[in-house]
This record gives structure tokens, sequence and C-alpha cells, in this order.
């Protein structure tokens, strides 16, 4: 096959068909279609997309809410570049535990130059210009803020004035009114209730007023927002740099150090000791020993950080997957290849099709704690932790809960695609099978499953785009190491960043959802021989 | 400046000089550890510091002890893994290690050898329903009213709303919280009933004026300013936040509801304890130094009375990042710096709002253990009367002193804290004290004639 041609195969396979277009336009084919398809799947997406992050970088200043501003797009990089610098931070501190000396002084004599920047330069200008900013905000309040605030309170107060007014009014109506005076006494009434109607909107309208005052009033100014941001940037780098140097002053090889200097000293104790003494040295001398051992083997516990807990929810989620598909393939087989079988099955799918994950995951939580009620010596987790790629991620019950409520959620799609690829084998196929009399296992490997595959892997697909779903919610719900618990801890902090965070998390989630679909794509089309189009 | 800058390079040389003079000092008291690898659990609230704090300065490392620090969504799922045995020991609500033991909820014999701070909570109410308390009592219409605020000037309100046909709605965090104690106390002192649990209510709104509801904290403020609750109690750092986006005013902090109450301890299932006597011992000394650390204080100086604490800035600091408690800088420092907003234009000192430390808070006392118990028989989670003897042996199967002294001993020979620090005497009940809002006594070794002195609640 010549180049060209595999090429477009190769791209035809991968599932990028918006490279298909540069790739013919480089080798000369039909150039004027090229560039239309280039503009069409190239140019327009990526323009919208440009045209989307301004108008949200516009629009969301605007949207105030006590709870904060609405997140721009640069700000969302911004807490995206604050979880990196998290995630480096707690690397650097568990690798400054196990520095070699030479390494610990090096590191230690930039960290404190670094220190004492911050310290001596960089923090005491940030607050020089957080100072002129604050009075800059003062400037700015009193033009466009306070003048409102104040419109308010002469409003609210003429209110009041109007309201006193009125009543003093109607006493004195009332204090001039007869005994007999049914009229007068029938206005009086009158003239109360639509006071009383009057009071209770003019409580309203300042209630409102209320709120909107609160609104301004929790208004900031963005220089100085902006700049106590980089302030606080720098003492947390600072707080960051004394405990990175405590660490690498008090780091293992130090302590290990320190212990066999001691451990030198209870050897010539024991060796010294008359026999009194001997049993209490030589145990001293044999648990310096191990403790010495223990020490050399021990690390930093570092916090648990994002790029480590999408990995954790990418295994969950492909436990699930998997144990979903072992589940969903031969029970769809079956239920294909026998309508009995497919009739008696169509009530449980229907029911335990639409149950939400929030439903199952306690459930899973309770099945699995009862199951495993100590986890720290049970048999099953320290199998599945001794395999090479779980035991670095510590499973543990919320892992499992998690993972079998993704493969209850997303078994459903294989299942029904499976049933219907095998029921709507072409009856020419299984003819052919009868001709050649071939048994069931024969049928099943060479009819069956191979011209059922293509729709089994679209049901493939859905499901995992379903499971990726639900695995955030599970992992939230369950408290299992992952993004969920990510976006629940940040929700929990509150802080002026958390919003922020949130739209990381989006586009994290979304990002890493798209491979996965790529994947299942490339998977599909990989097994079909239809050539059908699979969307961009 | 200069004079600034000369002062924080000698604080640098001494951190760095102590860092090098803590890299001699030998791995204190050769304890034998059972296990140095431990997670322990802790929610998002300011009050975890000695546990975050322990880690940050070294405390545990000191002893030996590689700690992970896990935030935990909520306290029922802490509870649960402590139990279960995913986490070795958690921050815990005073009221959760006696719950479990006792049966009231997931049943665990849970023990607690270390207090783990004192005050911390506030309560907290939407604007609308301040402003309707001013108008109830004018006293209060002022920049700065006096404290204690009762719930006096809420009973109308309570009144209006139940001649409404509807219930004022509060949240607090848990059923056995303090935070639900407080609340209570706090109602029932001016006559509110907030409803009492029974066999077949598990909700606590029998009879109830006032419904209390359960939230977490961080759902709180947007709970608050969606209208679903007209106030809470809640610690810090919720109550400031509420100030901060102005959507409701802290009334009333639990300082003032009882002076010095115990608020968190550090809880581990008994089994652990057994099974790890050496490892809780050395868990416990790096809690008190901890506390100490958080607690240290320096004079503010001959011509300005009072005491500065000198670390609380930065364990806010620590306290900030997002794998801790997370909120901002600004938010949290203030009631760990000792000053208070109840309102954006009062700020009040309050250098007692979180003691760590001081007035002997790190003892495990029996008569904390039973004020809760008699708060819980008040309030009809324990559904029968008991007899004295019940509250003082219950009591002492959830406090620990004896492991709590071990530990203070073992630092009182390393030389790290002082021996008036500790009540090494004490036979574990506090002296009596009427230091409550409503000022009526409580003697922790006469739980029923407390029970008795209340109002509103079972009187045995």
């Amino acid at each position: 096959m010549k180049l060209k041609h595999k090429i477009y195969k190769l791209i035809d396979i991968s599932g990028l068909q918006l490279f298909d277009p540069i790739a013919r336009l480089l080798f000369k084919e039909e150039p004027k279609v090229q560039i239309k398809r280039i503009t069409q799947f190239i140019i327009i997406p990526a323009v919208t997309f440009c045209l989307f992050l301004l108008m949200w970088q516009i629009m969301a200043p605007r949207h105030t809410t006590k709870s904060g501003e609405v997140p721009t797009p640069i700000r969302v990089v911004d807490a995206a570049r604050g979880i990196w610098t998290f995630h480096k931070r707690e690397k650097q501190k568990s690798e400054a535990f196990i520095t070699t000396p030479e390494d610990s002084k090096k590191l230690i004599q930039s960290s404190k130059e670094r220190f004492n920047e911050i310290e001596t330069k960089l923090i005491p200008a940030q607050e020089e210009l957080i100072n002129k900013l604050k009075d800059e905000e003062s400037i700015w309040k009193d033009k466009n803020i306070n003048p409102k605030i104040v419109n308010f309170s002469k409003s609210e107060s003429a209110i009041k004035e109007k309201e006193k007014l009125i009543e003093k009014e109607l006493d004195e109506l009332a204090l001039s009114i007869g005994i007999n005076e049914k009229d007068k006494k029938d206005l009086l009434l009158k003239k109360l209730k639509e006071f009383e109607n009057n009071r209770s909107l003019w409580k309203a309208d300042i209630a409102e007023g209320k709120g909107n005052v609160s609104i301004l009033e929790s208004k900031k100014y963005n220089p100085l927002e902006k700049a106590q941001r980089i302030k606080d940037r720098l003492e947390e780098e600072k707080q960051y740099l004394s405990v990175y140097i405590g660490i690498l002053t008090k780091n293992r090889n130090s302590k290990v150090e320190d212990l066999n200097n001691k451990l030198t000293e209870y050897t010539t104790g024991y060796y010294d000791a008359e026999s009194t003494k001997l049993m209490s040295t030589a145990k001293r001398l044999v648990r310096q020993q191990s403790r010495i051992q223990k020490t050399e083997e021990s690390e930093y516990s570092a916090a648990k950080t994002l790029p480590y807990q999408t990995l954790r929810s990418l295994l969950c989620v492909f436990t699930g997957f998997i144990l979903a598909t072992i589940i969903a393939v031969p029970l769809g087989i079956l239920c294909g290849l026998n309508k009995s079988f497919m009739c008696a099955f169509t009530p449980f799918i229907a029911i335990f099709k639409p149950v939400s994950p929030i439903v199952w995951l306690p459930i899973g939580l309770i099945v699995v704690g009862g199951f495993i009620p100590d986890p720290e010596n049970n048999a099953f987790i320290s199998i599945i932790n001794s395999l090479p790629i779980f035991g670095s991620f510590e499973v543990n019950p919320a892992f499992l809960a998690s993972a079998i409520t993704v493969s209850l959620c997303s078994l459903w799609p294989t299942l029904v695609n499976t049933a219907l690829g095998v029921s709507s084998i072409d009856s020419d196929h299984l003819n052919v099978a009868r001709v050649l009399n071939l048994n069931f296992k024969e049928r099943l490997k060479s009819v069956i499953i191979p011209s059922a595959l293509p729709l089994i892997f679209a049901g493939l697909r859905i499901s995992i785009g379903v499971g990726w779903m639900v695995l955030i919610a599970a992992e939230l719900l369950a408290s299992s190491e992952g993004i969920g618990k990510f976006v629940w801890d940040m929700f929990n902090n509150g802080s002026s960043d958390s919003f922020a965070q949130m739209f990381v998390v989006v586009f994290l989630v979304g990002g890493i959802g798209f491979m996965l679909d790529r994947i299942m794509i490339v998977l599909q089309r990989l097994v079909s021989f239809d050539e059908s189009a699979s969307s961009i | 400046m200069k004079n600034i800058i000369k002062k924080r390079v000698l604080k640098i040389v001494a951190t760095i000089v102590f860092a090098g003079l803590g890299a001699q000092h030998a791995i204190s008291q050769d304890l034998d550890l059972e296990k140095d690898e431990l997670k322990f659990g802790f929610i998002k609230l300011t009050d975890c510091a000695p546990i975050v704090i322990a880690k940050e300065k070294g405390f545990f490392e000191d002893e030996g002890l590689q700690v992970e620090v896990i935030a935990q969504p909520n306290w029922k799922t802490l509870l649960d893994n402590v139990i279960n045995g995913d986490l070795d020991g958690a921050h815990m609500l005073s009221g959760q290690p006696i719950a479990a033991t006792i049966g009231f909820g997931t049943k665990a014999h849970i023990i607690t050898a270390f207090t783990m701070d004192l005050n911390g909570n506030g309560i907290t109410v939407a604007n609308s329903i301040w402003d309707q308390m001013k108008e109830n009592d004018p006293k209060l219409d002022t920049s700065k009213p006096k404290h204690p605020i009762t719930a006096d000037s809420l009973k109308p309100i309570v009144q209006e709303k139940l001649d409404n046909g509807e219930k004022l709605q509060m949240g607090m965090v848990f059923p056995v919280s303090t935070h639900n104690y407080e609340l209570r106390y706090w109602l029932a002192s001016a006559g509110i009933h907030p409803g009492m649990y029974t066999k077949n209510d598990i909700g606590g709104r029998t009879d109830a004026e006032v419904e209390l509801s359960v939230t977490p904290p961080p759902m709180m403020p947007a709970t608050l300013e969606a209208g679903n609750i007209q106030g809470y109690c809640v610690g810090e750092p919720w109550n400031q936040q509420a100030v901060a986006k102005n959507i409701g005013v802290p009334v009333t902090t639990n300082y003032d509801i009882w002076k010095n109450n115990p608020e968190k301890v550090f809880g581990v299932t008994k089994e652990w304890a057994d099974e790890n006597p050496n490892t809780h011992l050395a868990v416990i000394k790096a809690l008190i130094r901890a506390g100490q650390w958080l607690d240290a204080t320096k004079k503010k100086g001959i011509f300005r009375r009072g005491l500065d604490l000198v670390n609380r800035e930065e364990a806010a600091r620590i306290l900030s990042q997002p794998n801790y408690v997370g909120a901002d800088y600004e938010v949290i420092k203030n009631s760990m710096t000792g000053f208070f907003y109840f309102q954006k234009s009062d700020k009040r000192e309050m250098p007692d709002f979180n003691v760590f430390y001081r007035y002997y808070c790190t003892y495990p006392w029996y008569s904390d253990g039973i004020w809760f118990l008699t708060q819980m028989r008040r309030w009809g989670q324990i559904t029968e009367p008991k007899s004295n003897e019940w509250y003082h042996k219950t009591a002492k199967e959830v406090y620990r002193p004896d492991i709590y002294l071990k530990a203070a001993k073992m630092l009182l020979d390393e030389g790290v804290i002082d021996k008036n620090d500790i009540p090494w005497d004490t036979d574990g009940y506090k002296p009596p004290t009427s230091d409550f809002i409503d000022g009526i006594e409580y003697n922790g070794k006469k739980p029923l004639e407390y029970l008795k002195g209340h109002k509103i609640g079972h009187k045995n």
C-alpha cells in the first residue's frame, strides 16, 4: 500500500477525523474541498471555543453572588496552577525526606536564600503595594459604592419617617371620631387596612434594598484582590520553605545517623556489660537495630494530591468497567441467543437500569463493609494490594464500593447492546454455521461473537462514559481517594479559590472522559467492518 | 523598617539554629512503637489544629511516627472509618466516644485520652432574624450590643412562627455534637423547647418549638442564605464566613454559654489502644506538645494588658492549606488570633475563643464526659433514667486520664513541659462551676441533681 493510503487508514482508525483534510491537503488531493473541510473541522470549532472563552471572561465579573464572583478563565488557570504547585511541593517534601547529606546541604542553602528573599524583599514590597491599593480602593468605593449605599439609607429613613407620619395622622384621626360616627369609623378602618398593606410593601422594598446593599458591600476592588492573592502566595511559599528546610535538616539520613551513633554506644555498652546487665543491654541493642531498619525504610507521609487522585480514579473506573463487562457480555450473549432468556431478564433490566448510583453506593458500602469488617487484616484486600498496580494505590473498602457502584450502573448499556448485537446476526451467517455443523462453542467463537462485536463495542463505549460520570459521584460519597473526594474537600474549604477549583475539575473530568471515549472509538473502529462513521 | 528586618533576620537565624539543634535532639524516650505509620482523620474545622500542627511542626516525627492526616467528609464517615480500622484515630466531637460506647448510633468502645480544645463554636442567625431580635429587644440595636446575648429576644419570633403553623429551623452538625447540646442549652435557658429524642423519634423533634436538623458545616452558610434554616451552631470558620459574606450574625459563642467548655477530643478505639499502648502514648505526647505550641503566649508588653498568642498566625497559615482546613487565611486568622467579628462593625477581643492547652484543657476530665451524659439524658438520647453510679462508670470507661498522665510524665521528664501545666493530683472531676449562661451550677460528682435543676427536658 502506498504511504498515502497507510496514513489515511491510520487516521481513520484512530478516530482523529479532523486530521484527515490536513493529510489530504498535504498529498494535494482536491485542495479546494480540503480547505473547506479544514475550515469546518478545525477552524470553526476553534473559533467557537475562543469566542466562548471571551464571553466567559467578559460576563463572569458581572455575576456576583454573596459566595463570590463567577471565576473568569484566568482565575481558573490560576487555580489550576495552585493545585499543581501544591502537588509539586508535596512531592518535593517526600524527596527531601530521603536526600543524601550533600544534596541536603545544597538544597537547604538555596531554600534559605529564597526564604530570605521572600521575607526581606518580596513581602514588604507587596505590602507597600497593598497599602497603596487600599487607598485606591477607598477612592473607588467612594465613587461607585458608597453613594448607592447612602441613597439606600436615605430612602430607608424617608420611608420610616413616612410611616411615623401616617401613624400619627391615623392616631389623631381616631381620637377625633365620636362614638356614633359610623361613616368616619368605616373610613378609619379603610385607611388602616391601606396603611398595613403599604407597610408590608415598604418592608419588602427595604429588604430588597438591604440585599442590594450587602451585594454592593461585598464587591471587591480587583487590583487589591489580586495584590492580596499574590501576597498570600508568597506567605504560603514562605511557610512551605520553612517546613521544607525542617524536613531536609531532620531527614531520614540524619535520623539514621543519630540512631547509628546511639547504636555504637549501645554496642559498646553491651560488650562491656556484666552478666546481670547483659539481658537489658542486649534487648536495648536489638531494639535499636530494628528501629534503624524501620527508619531506613520509612517514607514521608505526604498529602494525596490531584494527580495521584486522578490516577486512582482511573484505576477505579477501569476496575468497575471490567467487572461490568465480565458480567454484561456473557449475559447479553445468552439473552441475544435465546428469546426466553431475554424475556426472563427484561423485568430486571427495566427496573435496575434507571437506579441512580447514589442509591447503589450506600448498598455497596454496606455489602462491602459486611464482607470486610476488618480491612487491615483481611485476606482479600491484601491479595489485591499485592498485585502490581493496585498495590501502589492502597485499595480499601471504599474503593471497592465505588467500583461496584460503577459496574452496577454501567453494565446496562453493554448488556442491552450485546443482546441486540447477538440477536440481529445475519441469518445467512447462522445458516452457514448450521450447514457446516458447527457445535455451540465453535459457533460462538467463529460466527456469533465476531458479528456482534461492533455493537458490543458500541455498548462498551457508552458504558465507560456512564461509568466515568458515576465514578465521581460514588467517590464523593464514599470518600474514596479520587477526583470525587478532591471535589468535596475543595468545596468544604469554602475558600475564595474553591469556585475556580470546581471549574478546573470540570475541565479535567471532561478531558479525561473525552480521552476514554476516544480510546473506545479506536477499539470500536478496529473491530468494525462496516466503515460506520463515528462522530468527531 | 530596618528594625523589623533585623528582628526578622534574627528570627530566621533562631529558627534555623533551633532546627539544627532539633537534629541533634535524639528521638525522645525510647518507646517501643508497635506501629509507626498512622492515619488520622479530621473534619475541616479550625480546632483540628493540634493534629495538624503535630504533623507540620514535626512533633509526630520526633516520636518516630509518620502520620497521614486525611480529611473526612462528615462526622459519621469519620466515626465509621475509625471503627473499621481505616483510620487509627481521629479528631472527634466530645460526644462521639461517649455515644458510641453507650450504643447511641454505631456501637463501639471508643476511648479518649486527650481533649483537643475548649470553646470555639458560635451560634449564628440569619440577618432577618437578627433584625427581628433587635426589634424585640431594642438594647441589641447598637453597633456593640452587650454580651452574652440570650435567646430571650428570639422567643417572640419562635412564638410568631408557631402561630403561623411553622417552626423555626436551626442547624447543628451531628446528633451527639457539642453544638447540638449547646444550642439546646441556649434555647432552653430562655424557655424555648428544642425537642426531645424518643425511642421512635431519633430526629429529636418531639414537642419541639424550634426544629434542629443536621447540616454539614460547609453547607451551613449556603442553607442559611437559602432560608432553609434560620440559624445554626457550628465551629469556625463557618461563623466568620457568615459575617464575611454578610449572610448572618453570630449572636453568641459557646464561651458565653459555658465558659471553657470541652469541645473536641482525640478518639481511638479501645482495641487499638490496647494493641498499641506505646504508639498511643507517643501520639498523646506529640499532641500535648502541639497544644502547648498553639497556646504559647508572650506578655504584650508593659503598657498593654493581656497576652499575645505568638504562634497562632503561623497556625492559621498552616491551617489555610487546601489539604487541611482550606478556608482563606484571613477568615481563619481572626478567631485563631483571639478576635471575633460579631458583625462587621463589632470586632471583639476573645483570646479564649480557642483554648488548646491553658486551663488544663488537654486533660480528659471525667466531669466533661458526665456533662455530656447528662445532656444526652436530658434530651432523651438516653431513653431510660440511670443511676449516679452509671454516669461515673460510663465516664470512666471512655475517658482515660491514666494514659494522658503517663504521656505527660514522659514529657515532664524530658523537660518539654512545665510541672504546673498538668493537674497531676486531680481525681478527674473539675470543681463545681456556675459559669453558664443561665447560672445553674454544675457539679460533676452529682449528675442527677444537675438534671433536676433544669426546667426543660427529662429531670431524672
